[in-house]
């Protein structure tokens, strides 16, 4: 274990403002990892020049990889830093915010458009309303081991800054959405808004965006078989548009 | 009947494109390299082939309805989706990463290939009104020219690998998108048969490579007369 650690940090001023780099030279500490290097800096914000600078801001919330808001690009790639134990990193540590999504400041983003495209798929189920819509079916056991992998995400945002067909000003929906739609038209109750779910996703940005480099995958924290989601979406899609072509 | 919305036409342009890779594209492929390939059997069967190909009723028309616009389609959405793509294949150094990204460099060399291809075989014998039972000397006689130098040699190579590995490559992301292969395993191991595939669509391409290069005979019309439509 060496004594000191570098970490090089792009920062920000504001979302308009130019990006630049900036380092730090801290003492390393046994197990600490990525936030417990940020929260070190917080309390001493001092770059390698020595200059007094304003500590870097960023977002965590649970600690333990499974409400996805610290995930940041470490080392050139997309994770989530409060899982990614400095031990384990290449030295100097880089830290990037994530690129697909509009900059806030240093390495926080605003990845709200994550959850307004999870609005635009229905990506929930329906619950009684003014009537009772009654007590669902009975799911299966294997229906229900394949529904928990994907009930695991964390709306990240791994698999779109990892993904070369999302970006900053296209309105791909990408993976994460595809996932949740088949999540929830795997569900007896979910399925009875099963074309609600389909719609938006044969429209432009849709499932004929995706170009099968299935990076999204290999990067998931949580290992969501994100790519059978896409195919299962892929036929689930090809279904509803043959029957919205020829029988509608 | 309703209309549908630019958001909803841009979805089956997308979803057309996918499809004419496969059918026209893809078919029109095999059966090219295929027929071609009976000039590893000998120049006469070569020639008995192009004759039969060049004295179908309606040849224009089929080929410009069922390659040429599909192919143009093809190519002009392919470009458009592969001007949008923002490339990562360093980064994220997955072997899937790399094929998608190879699979719009071969895309943009196909297109130029074919450029030269049709520049160097269709366009000459259009110009020159070379109908019928007088296309196949013709274009075996500009075959024999070609795979005479090692830059047509090379060129060749490099378009039928191309066009071999996009089809390949294409054909699994088809599947994939109209939901004919779901699981991860069932994924890999099309993958896997898709290039194999590939691999033999380009022996054959390349064996008939060969046999202009090894042995250039050129041929005299076998009939004359017809009518061209």
């Amino acid at each position: 274990m060496s004594e000191i650690v570098l970490v090089k940090i792009k920062r920000r001023e504001n979302p308009q403002s130019a990006p630049y780099w900036e380092t730090f030279e801290l003492p390393n500490k046994p197990f600490a990892n990525v936030i417990s290097v940020l929260q070190d800096i917080q309390r001493n914000p001092v770059n390698i020049g020595g200059v007094r600078v304003k500590p870097v801001v960023w977002d965590c919330n649970c600690l333990e990889e499974v409400c996805g808001s610290c995930t940041m690009v470490i080392n050139g790639r997309v994770r989530q830093a409060c899982a990614a134990l400095i031990d384990s990193l290449e030295k100097p540590v880089t830290l990037e915010p994530m690129s697909k999504f509009p900059a806030v400041r240093d390495l926080q983003v605003d990845r709200s458009r994550m959850f307004r495209d999870l609005q635009q798929a229905h990506a929930w189920i329906d619950i009684d309303g003014t009537h009772d819509i009654g007590e669902g079916p009975v799911i299966d056991q294997d229906t229900r081991h394949k529904a928990y992998e994907l009930s695991q995400c964390m709306t990240c945002g791994c698999c779109l800054e990892s993904c070369p067909q999302y970006t900053l000003d296209n309105n791909f929906l990408g993976p994460a959405v595809f996932s949740q739609a088949r999540y929830f038209n795997m569900h007896p109750t979910g399925a009875m808004h099963k074309d609600k779910r389909l719609e938006p996703l044969i429209k432009e940005g849709g499932i004929a965006n995706c170009g099968n480099a299935q990076n999204c995958a290999a990067v998931c924290p949580k290992h969501i078989p994100l790519t059978e989601s896409i195919a299962e979406i892929g036929r689930q899609t090809t279904f509803y548009l043959l029957k919205k072509l020829f029988t509608e | 009947m309703k209309t549908l919305s630019k958001s909803e036409i841009q979805f089956l342009l997308l979803k057309l494109h996918s499809l004419t890779g496969i059918i026209p594209i893809g078919l029109f492929l095999v059966f090219h390299l295929g027929f071609n390939s009976l000039r590893t059997v000998g120049v006469q069967q070569y020639q008995f082939g192009i004759d039969l190909i060049n004295n179908m009723p309606f040849l224009l028309w089929i080929e410009v309805l069922c390659i040429h616009i599909p192919i143009l389609f093809h190519s002009f959405m392919g470009f458009y989706v592969a001007y949008q793509g923002k490339y990562n294949a360093f980064r994220y150094a997955y072997a899937r990463n790399w094929m998608y990204t190879l699979q719009r460099i071969t895309g943009g060399v196909v297109f130029l290939f074919l450029i030269y291809h049709v520049g160097t075989t269709l366009f000459p014998k259009m110009m020159e009104g070379k109908h019928l039972y007088e296309a196949s000397p013709f274009l075996i006689g500009i075959m024999n020219e070609q795979m005479a130098t090692w830059s047509g040699r090379l060129i060749y190579l490099v378009g039928i690998l191309s066009a071999t590995f996009h089809f390949a490559n294409g054909l699994w992301g088809f599947c994939i998108s109209w939901g004919l292969l779901i699981g991860k395993d069932a994924q890999r191991n099309a993958g896997i048969a898709f290039m194999f595939m590939g691999l033999i669509l380009t022996l054959w391409g390349v064996a008939t490579m060969a046999a202009f290069a090894l042995d250039p005979v050129s041929v005299e019309p076998v009939f004359s007369g017809g009518t061209f439509l």
